[in-house]
């Protein structure tokens, strides 16, 4: 007591350490605990999160109006053999669309059997699938150091001249991300995201098309609190973005998105919910051009999911049903 | 006269010199893309078995029968 008193009538400007820790001893007496939650976390303008990598910025958009609807019937079996290696056998039996010019969907009937190996490491991860076709789809991701990262992505095929591959190096700073890419047909582009505050990110990007002499910039935005997430993107290819997603609950999320290409004159709204529950995941949509589609994964055992996705376009009149079932992990 | 020769022998120099420049590079530009083609055949078959290799020398060392079975 009294050495507080003393302390308190002779204040040093620059205190002493080992009086230091008398001070908040003495606050913690006079003020109340529970001012303290009252009191508004200040923003530190230094240490704003990491944002989202630019290509994911519609991420939980993305994942629940758009999954992976197919026709037909799909069975996918993956074995683990390791904790980081597996393989995996695909058969899929069922029609696919040939894009035509006409409005009429041609559906040509395929089937085929891919087989994949995945060998995933914190710091590497090799992913690849090969079709009966000679088709390969390649994907590597390395961790060259802590924040720059080798990200490689390639569909090689036996036909001459028909083959994609794309190279990204990305760089991960404390509250920003940027990232370069080289990809075939002389394609070069760039994007950078920057967290601005603790719940806003912006990004643009430009890109190069080499043969075709064509170049595009694009700016991106994102505002996400723990209920939803909005984002905007706007590229001067003419195409406007915008998707907005709300979670209701632990268990239901609303998504809806907005499209706008000015070159061909397309306008596409969507609206869709995701409902995650504990033996199934379903998925439903509504979309302007009048196609209704849902998607449903139910869980019957431990690692057995049974898969029933359906897609009516009442447009085009063309219906879509498929069922499939996964095992493994 | 000395004058004329060296200007001439300056322009072969300078003509010579820019043919070896664009020798040069559709030199470089013929191995690049040699190599690409080499290097596409070279991912598109040993992609896949280097996976295999790599998985089936991680720990714990998963045994060659189990690449085969489907249990």
């Amino acid at each position: 007591m009294g050495s507080s008193i003393s302390y308190a009538a002779a204040p040093p400007p620059p205190p002493p350490p080992a009086n230091l820790s008398q001070h908040p001893v003495g606050l913690g007496v006079l003020l109340p605990s529970k001012t303290e939650e009252k009191i508004e976390k200040k923003v530190d303008w230094r240490n704003l999160p990491c944002p989202l990598p630019f290509e994911e910025i519609q991420r939980e958009a993305l994942m629940s109006l758009k999954p992976e609807l197919f026709e037909g019937l799909r069975f996918d079996f993956t074995k683990g053999l390791n904790q980081k290696f597996s393989l995996s056998h695909s058969v899929f039996m069922g029609s696919m669309e040939v894009p035509s010019q006409s409005s009429d969907t041609i559906k040509v009937p395929t089937s085929h059997y891919e087989f994949g190996a995945n060998f995933l490491d914190p710091k590497l991860m090799l992913v690849g699938r090969v079709l009966t076709d000679g088709r390969l789809n390649a994907r590597v991701k390395c961790d060259l150091t802590d924040n720059l990262t080798l990200k490689v992505n390639a569909q090689l095929t036996n036909e001459p001249h028909f083959s994609q591959g794309m190279f990204n190096f990305d760089y991960k700073g404390s509250d920003f991300r940027t990232q370069f890419q080289i990809g075939n047909n002389a394609f070069y582009g760039a994007n950078y995201i920057q967290s601005v505050a603790p719940n806003l990110s912006l990004g643009s990007e430009v890109f190069w098309l080499g043969h075709q002499r064509k170049s595009g910039i694009g700016f991106a935005a994102r505002y996400n609190t723990e209920k939803m997430v909005a984002t905007g993107q706007v590229a001067s290819t003419g195409v406007v973005a915008l998707s907005y997603v709300q979670k209701v609950s632990e268990k239901v999320s609303l998504a809806s998105d907005f499209m706008y290409n000015q070159t061909t004159r397309d306008v596409t709204a969507s609206f869709g919910y995701d409902y995650i529950l504990r033996q199934c995941r379903l998925r439903g949509k509504i979309d302007s051009n009048g196609v209704v589609s849902s998607f449903l994964e139910e869980r019957l055992n431990m690692g057995v999911n049974f898969i029933l996705s359906a897609e009516v376009d009442h447009r085009k009149k063309d219906y879509k049903f498929g069922f499939g079932m996964t095992v493994g992990e | 006269m000395a004058p004329k020769i060296g200007k001439g022998k300056g322009k072969t120099g300078k003509g010579s010199k820019g043919a070896d420049e664009s020798s040069i590079a559709r030199y470089v530009k013929v191995w690049s893309t040699w190599t690409m083609k080499r290097a596409k055949v070279v991912a598109h078959y040993g992609f896949i078995p280097l996976i295999i290799l790599i998985g089936m020398n991680s720990d714990p060392k998963p045994h060659f029968s189990q690449l085969l079975s489907p249990v």
